[in-house]
């Protein structure tokens, strides 16, 4: 049986005779698509564990100072939230981001002892801490990473801190994170006084009112009852908290720059490849090949590497999640899970970069006149 | 195909092709006036430079004419007639340089032709694989263009010119590229092509004896023909 010749061999045929230069742009797009993967899978999943966090703790709403990326709100307010009909519990609180060692950071958060939030955390062992005392619990895969147990010490910022209690938490946040008394972190963080916001907690919705709703309302309530605060429904402050806002900008940012790069690569791939083939092109429309022929043979090469450049990239990009999520460094804010649908998206990304790439050099081959290309030296 | 000038026209028509480059200053073709009957051989000849090679481009549509019209059975190529489609299916083009592609195998070059009338993959590969044996092919169609002799690649784009059963073959410079055993091998095929298809056959060419082996001779010189 002789060989078939399909239109997508072909394709095939023509990548592979520069092996090395397909090799090479694989390399470019193959970055870039891993870039996205890995950071904004990481910012993706940095959300969805925030919201976790919201969920497990059973926040409803979260209040901010308004126009401000990093919050500071006095925290007498509270009871005014707490007089909001509808409003159940108020939790103060901070958080912040701090190096534990030179090696470890992880997110810090300044609870009250009585609040709401701490119900949902499973204490593995010791206890709860309590307020005007230098005392911390840590999160299971925090303690995991530092080696440390209830009864150990930590330094944090200078302050010798007594670790009372290891609990496991609802999210990776959690997990790997310290929390203290509100009054302590207070201190620490030079904010006597203050909170980075506070975490409301809502009655049941009334009958007849949808969840979404119940908040929004609530939240109008909020705001109007303190101005110059923001009340944001709890999915809605998971998405646009100062980190996950930074992670997602980062995010964004460096994956379309490698993006670029990988693009620019391909067209510079496929303009060489039609530049190098301009007689083979002539043969073929010699051959009666329409423009839209050449075009879809050329596209098919550029989408062929995007296609074959994500799947390296997606590949690449978990691995380096995987990683991430596996150094104490940074074990507490990365997770190794990345959405189907994220490497879906990725993957069309990548086909659609180089089908963007090859669109130009498509067109430049298919506008070759035939006998100018065959005369082509 | 309609065929507006009557029953009796030709397959191909020529009217005052003129062919300028360089913005006019130079003229490859002065005034051309041409009839070809279907089944006609033709064989079109002169020196280096004389515009023979232009002719045939513009009779096979690879190539427009800065003045003048060609008819394929009566309509006008460009207007009535695609010149894309034209080419894929009512002409085979055979040149002196054979322009086979690199990386296909003997037989997948025979294809490429049918991948522009989307012919049936497994019919493609059938009717490759018959021409290559009609060439005496049979044990080359897996080798690379660069893994044959040079009459066998001629071979090899005759049978990719007959791939989709065109009306008619035009051959530019067929042997120009071969020893004579080759050459007169070549041209005994492309005769027994005209006379088993009963194709349409126009071969551009500067060797006497083929030019005088045809039933009817276009001399060419300057651009114009020589009466």
């Amino acid at each position: 049986m002789a060989s078939q010749l399909s239109f997508t061999g072909f394709a095939w045929k023509n990548l592979w005779r520069r092996r090395l230069r397909t090799l090479l742009t694989l390399v470019g797009i193959t970055m870039g698509i891993g870039a996205f993967v890995a950071l904004v899978g990481f910012s993706r999943a940095f959300e969805h564990e925030w919201m976790r966090m919201y969920t497990s703790s059973g926040i409803d709403i979260a209040v901010v100072q308004s126009n401000l990326l990093s919050s500071s709100i006095d925290e007498s307010l509270a009871t005014k939230i707490g007089a909001v009909p509808d409003v159940v519990q108020v939790s103060p609180m901070i958080f912040n981001l701090m190096d534990l060692t030179p090696e470890v950071n992880a997110l810090v958060y300044g609870w009250r002892a009585n609040s709401y939030e701490l119900d949902s955390l499973t204490l593995l062992s010791g206890h709860r801490f309590h307020e005007g005392t230098p005392e911390i619990l840590l999160g299971d895969l925090l303690a995991s990473n530092l080696g440390k147990k209830a009864g150990d010490m930590l330094s944090i910022q200078g302050t010798s801190f007594t670790v009372v209690g290891i609990y496991h938490g609802g999210s990776a946040l959690e997990a790997g994170a310290v929390i203290m008394p509100l009054d302590q972190m207070q201190i620490i963080a030079g904010m006597e006084g203050k909170v980075t916001a506070f975490h409301v907690k809502l009655r049941p919705a009334p009958a007849g009112e949808t969840y979404d709703e119940y908040v929004k309302r609530a939240s109008a309530a909020i705001e109007a009852a303190l101005p110059g605060t923001r009340a944001y429904p709890a999915a809605e402050r998971a998405a646009n908290n100062q980190f996950v806002a930074l992670a997602h900008s980062v995010a964004w940012g460096t994956s379309a720059i490698a993006l670029l790069i990988g693009i620019l690569g391909i067209a510079n791939t496929m303009a060489m490849s039609v530049f190098e083939r301009t007689r083979e092109i002539g043969i073929l429309r010699a051959l009666g090949w329409k423009g839209r022929h050449v075009i879809l043979l050329i596209l098919a090469e550029a989408a062929a590497l995007g296609f074959a450049g994500g799947l390296l990239g997606i590949a690449a990009g978990w691995g380096a999640l995987r990683l991430l999520s596996s150094l104490p460094q940074t074990a507490s804010i990365v997770s190794a899970s990345v959405s189907p649908l994220h490497l879906l998206e990725s993957l069309v990304i990548a086909i659609a970069s180089g089908l963007l790439a090859g669109a130009y050099p498509a067109w430049r081959g298919a506008r070759l006149s035939p006998v100018e290309a065959l005369r082509y030296e | 195909m309609s065929s507006p000038l009557g029953a009796c026209s030709p397959i191909l028509e020529a009217r005052g092709l003129v062919k300028s480059y360089d913005e006019g200053r130079v003229e490859a073709l002065r005034g051309v006036d041409v009839k070809i009957d279907a089944g006609e051989y033709v064989a079109i000849s002169g020196p280096s430079g004389s515009g023979k090679s232009t002719l045939l481009h513009l009779l096979g549509g690879l190539d427009v004419a800065t003045q003048g019209q060609v008819f394929f059975n009566g309509s006008e190529l460009g207007k009535a007639v695609d010149l894309d489609t034209y080419r894929s299916r009512q002409v085979g083009f055979i040149f002196q340089a054979f322009y086979l592609l690199p990386t296909l195998r003997a037989v997948e070059n025979v294809q490429v032709a049918m991948l522009a009338v989307n012919e049936k993959a497994n019919h493609r590969a059938e009717r490759a694989a018959s021409l290559l044996e009609e060439m005496g092919l049979k044990a080359r169609m897996r080798h690379f263009p660069n893994q044959l002799s040079a009459g066998e690649r001629q071979r090899v784009a005759i049978a990719r010119a007959l791939a989709n059963n065109p009306a008619m073959l035009l051959a530019d410079e067929p042997t120009g590229n071969l020893d004579s055993v080759n050459s007169a091998h070549i041209m005994e095929i492309l005769r027994g092509i005209r006379e088993q298809r009963g194709m349409t056959m126009i071969v551009v060419t500067h060797e006497n004896d083929i030019a005088h082996a045809a039933p009817r001779h276009i001399r060419i010189r300057d651009g114009r023909i020589e009466l």
